[in-house]
């Protein structure tokens, strides 16, 4: 048999650890709490240790591709050793409650709170009660101020950063926007002498927020290097399966279609490629290194990359019967995208028009028609695919009951597209999620539906669509919390530490959400929840995200009036204020 | 075509794999080592690849087998064996590959050895086992969505070995493969928890051996190669 890892403590062959493996034998999906992935890093006594976490479970986390940059820097490129650590599933966290066995890391099975700094990436608010938990699990003081000088810097970063203040005391700092540029510093940081010289340190490194030591909002920082730097070669990849089980080149980082609603449409910005050498190049040894039969081209909308044709083409030469995957379609370019794409392609395509009508959908800058929609579905089921998956959202600010039944009738034209192309093999299904205002965005302060309109919607689009077309919709309670923390303010945080509490966690599984438990921290601590609307954008003090409130201003006044605005890489620099000066991006005009 | 007869071990952290998952480990070392795997035929290929017996999640397996399709003029070489075992993830460790040529083999389990541990009282254990190796019969429903089916462990797992060790009991057993299925450990592990009064929770399960019906018995002559670390 095999012994541990290098570098691994010496277990004389009781690996896990005996303790681990007994509540091992009690939980569902045990691996998911060992490790032992392909790619797994070990760096024997390396320091400075940090914990990488994603506050949800295995299977989740693992798919993260924000996770996977970290990792692979902070053991490649940086004398520090990286271990990650995701929120064990109720059943094991109740274990490690009754036996007293705190969170390990799955490289070493050491335990997350003697780390040097645990950095947390924060991809949505219906986490938050998650990180709690972890920190609970942990033996971590809930709150930086009651933290000392044996405990972890723990450390917030990733979109949900955009407004930080729910979360704000629970974290030491907060990093606002692309690390990579400054991971180097804040390892170095965590050379310093005790956790106060180690703070001190880390306050000084561009883009980090840490109330009380670093003054006003934290500049968001932008990879300058992305053009140019190889993605991630030697990722995780995971035994257990993972929701996105293949291999992923993040080929594009940025989006300039400039969906009103859209928070990483603006939080991403500029628009960055990677040449097509580099991405082929990147296939080639991404997938030795894998073993995988899949790649993804991976950014917010891979149809608007320059090279994808390109880079499909020669990627399916290179590599003979590999399926090669575009996680995000625009309707506009889809009906060619999937006649390049489609040969040798199986399996569903989702397409998103957001909203029912033209109006609406020029309102909120979508500005695909209904001919390039019929286009588009055409294309989905003469390419041979045979699921189709029609992705709205209701609740957007100016809806209007006909803008909601207008969900309707497009899920009714691809239903009979789907019969007519399909002959019987094509499966139809429409998702309606709830709209909630995001900070950073031009709807930042435009007000929430809430959940009386939101239900009355749902109600709407459930009777009108066709018989035989599948619809789900997002539960409205879980929005509800979600637009609660998206734009709340300082003090919000007594809000979901009284939920977390209540035992609220892994709010974004419907099976786990209570919507009772956050109505109940609600009432007990004074803070309302799903409020239409916000007194000033409280997350302007804490983060700076380089776009300007003129150009908020502006788009809000086009969104009334029905106005696109142009992807600025086709046309005019709609003065969004984050090119120019040290991103050196050349403003077009 | 031709198929290999692979050998692989199971232990430390990869124990804690599914039987797909487990699959899924061995087509990724090989891609990963660069030796291909056939393909079926059909709308969506899959790789020839098979596990012929499940190993339960939590166990480890000292001398594993996958049957696996390799496409013409594939050598099972040492170079390949080589390349194998580094591309592994911690805990799979390939052990040895043969070239048994066609058809496909279906190798099929005459009999397992298993060793666990079981937490609790030794002597209320020991007790249990003594019960169960004097028992005819003992007698087990297993529920499914199929319906529920009674068998009597007696028919599978022959006597029971218990040692005594720190904070429990360590069990040896064998179970018997038939034509119409085997026990499962842990139902036999429950039996014996039932009756010691113990959590019925099996730690640091291990397969040991498997006695294979027909591994390699039917490699064509002159085409059989073995190669192992």
């Amino acid at each position: 048999m095999r012994k541990p890892p290098p570098g691994c403590p010496d277990l004389s062959g009781d690996w896990p650890p005996g303790e681990i493996a007994r509540l091992l034998a009690r939980v569902t999906r045990p691996g998911r709490y060992t490790g032992g992935e392909f790619n797994t890093r070990v760096k024997a006594g390396a320091r400075p240790r940090i914990v990488l976490s994603y506050p949800d479970v295995y299977e989740i986390g693992v798919s993260n591709p924000a996770l996977q940059i970290l990792y692979s820097h902070l053991n490649d490129a940086t004398p520090a050793f990286a271990e990650r650590a995701y929120c064990p599933w109720p059943d094991m966290a109740d274990l490690m409650r009754a036996d007293s066995i705190p969170l390990w890391t799955l490289e070493t099975f050491a335990p997350v709170a003697e780390c040097d700094l645990w950095g947390f990436t924060l991809p949505h608010e219906l986490c938050y009660a998650n990180v709690l938990e972890m920190l609970d699990l942990a033996g971590v003081p809930l709150r930086a101020a009651e933290r000392d000088g044996d405990d972890p810097i723990v450390l917030g970063g990733g979109p949900a950063v955009a407004n930080p203040w729910p979360i704000a005391p629970f974290f030491d700092a907060f990093f606002v926007g692309e690390a990579e540029d400054h991971l180097d510093a804040v390892v170095a940081a965590l050379a310093e002498d005790g956790r106060d010289a180690r703070l001190e340190a880390l306050a000084a490194v561009p883009g980090v927020w840490m109330p009380g030591r670093t003054q006003g909002p934290a500049l968001r920082q932008i990879f300058s290097g992305f053009a140019t730097s190889d993605p991630v070669l030697r990722p995780v990849v995971p035994v257990l399966e993972a929701v996105h089980d293949r291999a992923v080149i993040e080929v594009m980082r940025g989006c300039t279609a400039g969906c009103r609603f859209c928070q990483a449409g603006m939080w991403y910005r500029p628009v960055r490629e990677r040449p097509v050498d580099l991405v082929v190049a990147a296939a080639d040894r991404l997938l030795d290194e894998t073993g995988c039969d899949e790649v993804s081209l991976l950014s917010l909308s891979s149809c608007d990359y320059g090279g994808v044709a390109e880079a499909l083409t020669r990627i399916r030469r290179l590599r003979p019967g590999l399926r090669v995957s575009l996680p995000s379609l625009r309707i506009d370019s889809a009906a060619e995208s999937l006649a390049g794409f489609a040969a040798g392609q199986r399996g569903s395509v989702t397409l998103a028009p957001e909203a029912g009508t033209q109006a609406l959908r020029d309102a909120i800058d979508k500005g695909v028609d209904e001919a390039q929609f019929e286009k588009a579905v055409r294309a989905t089921f003469h390419g041979g695919f045979t699921g189709l998956k029609l992705y709205f959202m209701i609740g957007l600010p100016g809806e209007t009951d006909d803008d909601v039944l207008g969900i309707a009738r497009m899920a009714a034209t691809a239903a009979r597209l789907a019969k007519e192309i399909g002959r019987g093999r094509a499966r139809l299904s429409v998702s309606v999620s709830s709209y909630v205002p995001k900070a950073h965005t031009p709807f930042e302060l435009e007000p929430f539906a809430g959940a009386a309109t939101l239900r009355d919607r749902q109600r709407l689009v459930r009777d009108a669509v066709p018989r035989g077309v599948r619809v789900s919709f997002h539960d409205v309670a879980a929005s509800v919390v979600e637009a609660t923390l998206a734009r709340g303010g300082p003090g919000t945080d007594r809000l979901v530490e009284d939920a977390w509490r209540r035992g609220a966690r892994f709010d974004g599984w419907t099976e786990h959400f209570d919507a009772r438990r956050w109505e109940d921290a609600a009432a007990a601590t004074g803070i309302p929840l799903g409020e239409e609307i916000v007194a000033r954008p409280y997350w302007r003090d804490a983060v700076d995200a380089r776009l300007s409130p003129e150009f908020f201003a502006d788009e809000l006044a086009r969104a009334r009036a029905g106005e696109l605005t142009e992807d600025c890489r086709d046309g005019a620099c709609a003065a969004c204020g984050v090119c120019g000066g040290e991103i050196g991006m050349e403003v077009l005009t | 075509m031709s198929w290999w007869l692979v050998r692989f071990s199971r232990s430390g952290q990869a124990r804690y794999l599914s039987h797909l998952d487990t699959s899924r480990v061995v087509q990724r070392t090989f891609a990963r080592a660069g030796v291909p795997i056939a393909l079926s035929q059909g709308m969506r290929p899959k790789p020839r690849l098979s596990l012929p017996l499940p190993l339960p999640v939590g166990a480890a397996g000292a001398d594993e087998l996958a049957t696996v399709e390799v496409p013409e003029g594939v050598e099972a070489s040492t170079e390949a064996l080589r390349a194998l075992r580094a591309a592994s993830p911690p805990g799979v460790d390939i052990t040895g590959i043969s070239d048994v040529g066609e058809p496909h083999p279906r190798p099929q389990a005459r009999a397992a050895e298993y060793a666990c541990l079981l937490d609790g009282d030794a002597g209320a254990i020991g007790a249990a086992v003594e019960r169960y190796n004097h028992t005819e019969h003992a007698i087990r429903e297993r529920v499914s969505p199929k319906g529920t089916r009674r068998l009597d462990l007696k028919e599978y797992v022959g006597d029971v070995v218990v040692t005594a060790v720190e904070g429990g009991a360590r069990l040896g057993f064998t179970i018997a493969h038939r034509q119409d299925g085997a026990a499962r450990p842990q139902e036999l592990i429950d039996l014996i928890a039932e009756w010691a009064q113990v959590e019925p929770v099996m730690r640091g399960l291990e397969r040991r051996r498997i006695t294979w019906d027909d591994v390699p018995l039917h490699a064509p002559a002159g085409r059989r190669k073995e190669l192992s670390s």
